[in-house]
């Protein structure tokens, strides 16, 4: 039951915002604002770098416990690729509307309380990535992120790539994991029974779906890379999409 | 890099993902001038210079200065920047103004203005606008504008704007219009076109993208930041600009 898309961007799409962008794959959809730096609020306020908030919206309802954790992984992963030491005692805001989610067709659910879980966060996470670049925050990296889940087939264990909720359920371990342009680890959160070595092999097909490297030129090479990976090609999406924001910007040079 | 009239730059269409060091040919080397950075680079010692937004890679060899050109929809100040500032509140001897919403007030001194003294000092209101320029902006404090040239004691046309309207435009297209080849460079024409069509306005362009129109005819006043508005919002080219402006001083009569 998994949602096979290619993954989709808008940039810009809320006008009053300094910087917006609408992402969607594998059945989220994300809204993201992002405001700064603006100023602080006094308890906020740090001497030495810019405060980042981050606040998870869901489709349904208000946000609860849950959100605050994904929140809480979001802002301190984000933190890291920010140069909040250029914009002392200020704050960078980013709000994460999820709009949609991919339904569980084995499960009648009743949409009244959305529960957000591990598989979302790399929607939310390459939202809030796109709506920075949009905004022009001054960044030390880009970044992306993949989901992973462990699923039982038939006796034997293999690893889902953006798990549908199906997946997701019935997952003995779902982990999400995000890498900066520079191939660096920069976010690992797991849930569920796992060994060291299915974590090892999460890592290295969750870094072939981020870190893929850009081709040098397009062509034979990329149609024969992609029979033989698996998921959707991260960094090469986040780049074209930024180039094309680029060069409608700057259509008078 | 405060000004944007650089002349013969050489460009590159090249893309910069954040954390992506620049390939040495692209640096320009001058042995008599210090290699200058402008905005959106940063210099990692020893010898690496990275992008820290994404944007075109900008390089002047005559100034021995190279940047990133990008669009964003908040202020930063820098000195040197003219910008419309409006005052908020007086305090015993300054004026607070806001140079863009939510960030921390920037302050004018009593005795920024020319020829001001204790006693003959501008009397400014809540409210009313000033053209000013930045003199101060460090990350640390907030920052601080004057309306007369320290140097020569004159104002050079900054001060208080009285009566006209003040039109938000996008950073990127107030430094089009800043530019003092804006025709060539900037690809921006309306001002030469509305003027050709015989309407009478004064201009102020400030950084902080608000542009103040003033005038004896309110329907000039409307008109012209009608015409940098769409010039603005549509992105348009030059004969966009030219058909543009010809419509809306044909609906004006």
């Amino acid at each position: 039951m998994t949602v096979t898309t290619a993954p989709e961007a808008a940039l810009g799409v809320l006008p009053r915002a300094d910087g917006s962008a609408k992402y969607s794959h594998a059945g989220y959809t994300v809204t993201a604002s992002v405001n700064g730096p603006i100023e602080a609020q006094r308890r906020d306020e740090h001497p030495y770098e810019a405060h980042v908030d981050v606040i998870v919206r869901p489709a349904a309802g208000v946000g609860s416990t849950r959100e605050r954790h994904l929140e809480s992984i979001l802002q301190s992963s984000l933190t890291q690729i920010i140069l909040v030491k250029n914009f002392p005692r200020s704050l960078i805001q980013i709000v994460l509307q999820v709009e949609d989610t991919p339904e569980n067709d084995y499960v009648n659910t009743k949409l009244v309380q959305a529960s957000l879980n591990f598989a979302i966060m790399p929607a939310l996470f390459q939202t809030a990535v796109l709506a920075l670049l949009s905004a022009g925050v001054p960044m030390r990296a880009t970044a992306t992120a993949t989901a992973v889940a462990i699923v039982p087939q038939d006796g034997t264990k293999t690893s889902v790539v953006d798990p549908s909720p199906r997946d997701a359920e019935i997952a003995q371990s779902v982990h999400v994991l995000a890498f900066t342009s520079h191939d660096e680890l920069l976010l690992a959160e797991s849930e569920g029974d796992f060994t060291v070595k299915e974590w090892d092999d999460v890592y290295e097909t969750a870094k072939q779906v981020c870190c893929r490297p850009v081709p040098a030129k397009e062509g034979m090479e990329m149609v024969l890379d992609d029979e033989h990976t698996n998921g959707p090609d991260l960094r090469h999406f986040l780049r074209s999409t930024m180039e094309q924001k680029v060069a409608s910007d700057l259509h008078w040079k | 890099m405060c000004t944007s009239t650089v002349c013969n730059t050489k460009k590159q269409n090249l893309f910069n993902p954040p954390r992506r060091p620049h390939p040495p040919h692209l640096i320009p080397s001058s042995t008599s001038k210090p290699l200058r950075l402008g905005p959106g680079l940063r210099h990692l010692p020893p010898s690496d210079i990275i992008p820290t937004v994404a944007g075109q890679l900008i390089t002047n060899p005559q100034k021995n200065s190279m940047w990133v050109e990008y669009n964003n929809n908040r202020y930063l100040p820098t000195p040197g920047d003219l910008i419309l500032a409006q005052i908020t509140r007086s305090g015993p001897d300054l004026y607070y103004c806001s140079l863009s919403p939510h960030t921390p007030l920037a302050t004018l001194p009593h005795l920024s203005f020319e020829s001001a003294t204790k006693k003959t000092r501008p009397q400014l209101s809540p409210g009313s606008l000033v053209y000013a320029r930045v003199v101060l902006a460090n990350k640390h404090m907030d920052p601080e504008i004057e309306c007369v040239s320290s140097s020569t004691g004159k104002s050079d046309g900054l001060g208080e704007l009285k009566g006209g309207m003040v039109f938000d435009v996008s950073l990127q297209f107030a430094r089009r219009l800043l530019m003092s080849k804006s025709r060539e460079e900037g690809k921006v024409e309306v001002l030469e076109l509305l003027g050709e069509e015989g309407l009478a306005f004064e201009i102020a362009v400030g950084r902080n993208g608000r542009v103040w129109v003033g005038g004896e005819d309110l329907k000039a006043v409307v008109v012209v930041g009608r015409a940098l508005r769409g010039a603005d919002e549509g992105g348009l080219g030059v004969e966009g600009q030219r058909k543009l402006v010809r419509g809306l001083v044909r609906g004006m009569k």
